[in-house]
């Protein structure tokens, strides 16, 4: 099975890429690699809302050919939106290819204080697991001890544990399992 | 996961908002399909059903709240969520006025959407349990409260469901204690008035004076003690059934009264002079042969045609005797539930006494029987032995006796059974009071004195 990516978009701190890639194979066994960083994306700047729109940057992610990766998560520093909601912490289209993260409001707690590098990097490990949950097709879960239940702000984002259910987890192991897999040989890139 | 799926509408002339909200929900696992307009949204409600709709309030041609109306006429069930931008709040009100669950205004923050997601799904379980918990209901008042499986009472059950459509007056007929409420009953709880009062009067159980003022209602002053205005029964049953028990016990006075009821759709109170509408359905019922009543004078023939516009004839028991075994049983569950009393089975033989005996009483003396069995029952089968109080002369019919002897021999051992309680010998002769002293004088019957 082919690695999962973790791109920057732009200037990223490196211990930030590290610590996804290495939840990522800790928690899901998948092996993981650090690509070389792609541009950051001024073009998706929003003037009306002074932010990026996360939408317009998925989309010219997923244009990018990533033929060595079997999903790619990309993580930037920019406040993101989407045209109904006021923020995001990231994005991801339901069983696609590409996801974005957002380090904007995970770097800033609840009374507007910077947060602990420590708190940082367990908010980033969670939301790129939450994605990469989506990416292979798991939806919102109900049960609130498990990482795929939503959270709607970094509150319930700190609460959420970071690991997935019981149900979770078989949904995942099956979308990993060899045989769904196979079809990384052919659609690769298709969505790259 | 979420497994609550709920299908959902996004209505936004805007594709990047319809876009946005169609990749929000697929990440909710609900199935979502999008319209760009409210005409649109209108072709895809009739081709499927949703249970939720977001709708923009500002679009072209038909906008957000017209749309709310003709979905919250057209599809009730239908939940729709208003969603508006910082300068049409007004609208929003309007349109929560209007039937709307909630409101978001654009852009709104992801837990905002998370917590009106929760609403709606809370909304659904409790629609989905009422909707079950209504079905049960109808299951129960089928099968459970009026019983059989004769050819005679499927007709009966056939029947109720047909009459229940429509909505004019039905007259029930049959012997005391076959079941004549329950059957109106049934009839109210499967028609379109089942959201609505269902009132049951005893004609016969209620002074004439009284009846007046129960039914029509008065205004203070209009008799002596009338220090508040009341509403009568007929304005209370408004939009839903009226029963009548014992229809053939009113004056003729009443039925003039009730005629015209009947035929203008309009009551005025006792003691006063305005009109008031009233809307019910009557559904009378009566254990005499009204058509005889006719010919005696003694009821009105124009109002026997309006409250017969639909008859409906009850089986006696003893012409349905094939469903005694299943009653018993019924009855058997019920009364060692109520009284905690381990009674589960009948012997043979007493089920061959139950079928043998006549049941002048119907389906409520045989209720009363089981339930006194069962009461005193040793052992948890009722044997023959536990029916002894049903008299053998009643048991077989004497063929030199009389209908009217039978009758006096049987009220008269009922009032011996009960030491001449009046109001425990009608409970088990299944009449009033009243008409049991009316058979106690008819009859001359004395209670006899102490030693």
């Amino acid at each position: 099975m082919k690695p999962v990516g973790v791109v920057p978009f732009g200037e990223v701190d490196a211990i930030v890429l590290k610590t996804v890639a290495a939840h990522i194979l800790g928690y899901l066994q998948i092996a993981t690699e650090v690509a070389p960083p792609m541009e950051f994306p001024g073009y998706a700047y929003d003037n009306k809302r002074f932010q990026y729109d996360a939408g317009a940057i998925l989309k010219a992610f997923e244009s990018v050919s990533f033929h060595d990766f079997t999903k790619i998560i990309g993580i930037l520093d920019a406040d993101l939106f989407v045209p109904i909601l006021t923020y995001v912490f990231g994005e991801a289209r339901q069983g696609g290819k590409c996801a974005l993260i957002s380090l904007h409001r995970l770097k800033r707690n609840l009374d507007g204080s910077e947060a602990s590098p420590p708190v940082l990097f367990e908010r980033v490990a969670k939301v790129a697991l939450h994605e990469l949950g989506h990416l292979y097709n798991l939806i919102h879960c109900e049960n609130e001890r498990c990482l795929m239940h939503f959270s709607g702000g970094i509150r319930d984002l700190d609460k959420a544990p970071p690991y997935f259910c019981r149900y979770c987890s078989v949904y995942l192991r099956d979308a990993l399992s060899p045989a769904k897999n196979d079809d990384d040989k052919t659609h690769d890139g298709g969505n790259g | 996961m979420m497994n609550k799926k709920i299908t959902i509408m996004i209505v936004d002339d805007e594709p990047i908002v319809r876009e946005s909200f169609l990749h929000w929900f697929e990440r909710l696992g609900c199935m979502v399909e999008t319209a760009a307009s409210g005409f649109e949204a209108l072709e895809k409600l009739k081709q499927s059903a949703y249970d939720l709709l977001f709708v923009d309030i500002k679009m072209p041609g038909m906008n957000g709240v017209e749309l709310l109306e003709r979905v919250k006429e057209e599809y009730p069930g239908t939940i729709v969520i208003i969603i508006t931008a910082y300068g049409s709040i007004d609208t929003a009100v309007e349109a929560m006025k209007k039937g709307a669950a909630d409101y978001l205004l654009k852009p709104f923050k992801p837990e905002q959407l998370s917590l009106v997601m929760e609403k709606v799904l809370n909304q659904k379980k409790l629609i989905t349990e009422y909707e079950y918990m209504k079905g049960r209901l109808e299951k129960i008042s089928r099968f459970d409260n009026i019983i059989g499986q004769s050819g005679a009472m499927q007709k009966v059950f056939d029947m109720i469901q047909e009459v229940a459509q429509s909505d004019s007056s039905v007259l029930i007929v049959g012997e005391t204690g076959t079941g004549k409420e329950l059957i109106a009953k049934a009839i109210h709880a499967k028609s379109r008035r089942a959201q609505h009062p269902f009132i049951a009067i005893n004609c016969g159980a209620i002074p004439e004076s009284l009846l007046e003022s129960e039914l029509f209602g008065y205004q203070k002053g209009a008799f002596t003690g009338a220090t508040q205005p009341r509403k009568g029964f007929l304005e209370i049953v408004s939009g839903g059934t009226l029963f009548l028990d014992e229809i053939g016990e009113t004056s003729p006075k009443m039925q003039v009264d009730l005629l015209r009821v009947l035929e203008e759709k309009k009551i005025t109170r006792l003691g006063d002079r305005c009109q008031l509408d009233v809307d019910f359905r009557l559904v009378s019922a009566t254990r005499r042969d009204l058509e005889e009543e006719i010919k005696r004078g003694k009821f009105r023939e124009d109002f026997f045609y309006r409250i017969h516009v639909i008859t409906m004839q009850v089986p006696a028991l003893r012409n349905r005797k094939d469903d005694i075994p299943l009653l018993v049983e019924h009855f058997i569950e019920k009364y060692s539930h109520e009284t905690t009393k381990k009674v589960d089975h009948m012997s043979r033989d007493a089920m061959a006494l139950l079928q043998d005996y006549d049941w002048p009483g119907n389906v409520r003396e045989l209720e009363n029987a089981v339930e006194r069995a069962v009461v005193l029952s040793k052992s948890r089968t009722l044997g023959k032995e536990d029916f002894s109080f049903l008299r053998p002369a009643a048991i077989r019919t004497a063929e030199s006796q009389s209908l009217r002897d039978m009758e006096k021999a049987y009220i008269e051992s009922v009032l011996d059974d009960c030491d001449w309680n009046i109001t425990r010998a009608a409970k088990i002769l299944t009449v009033n009071r009243v008409s049991l002293h009316k058979m106690i004088k008819r009859y001359g019957l004395i209670r006899p004195l102490r030693v």
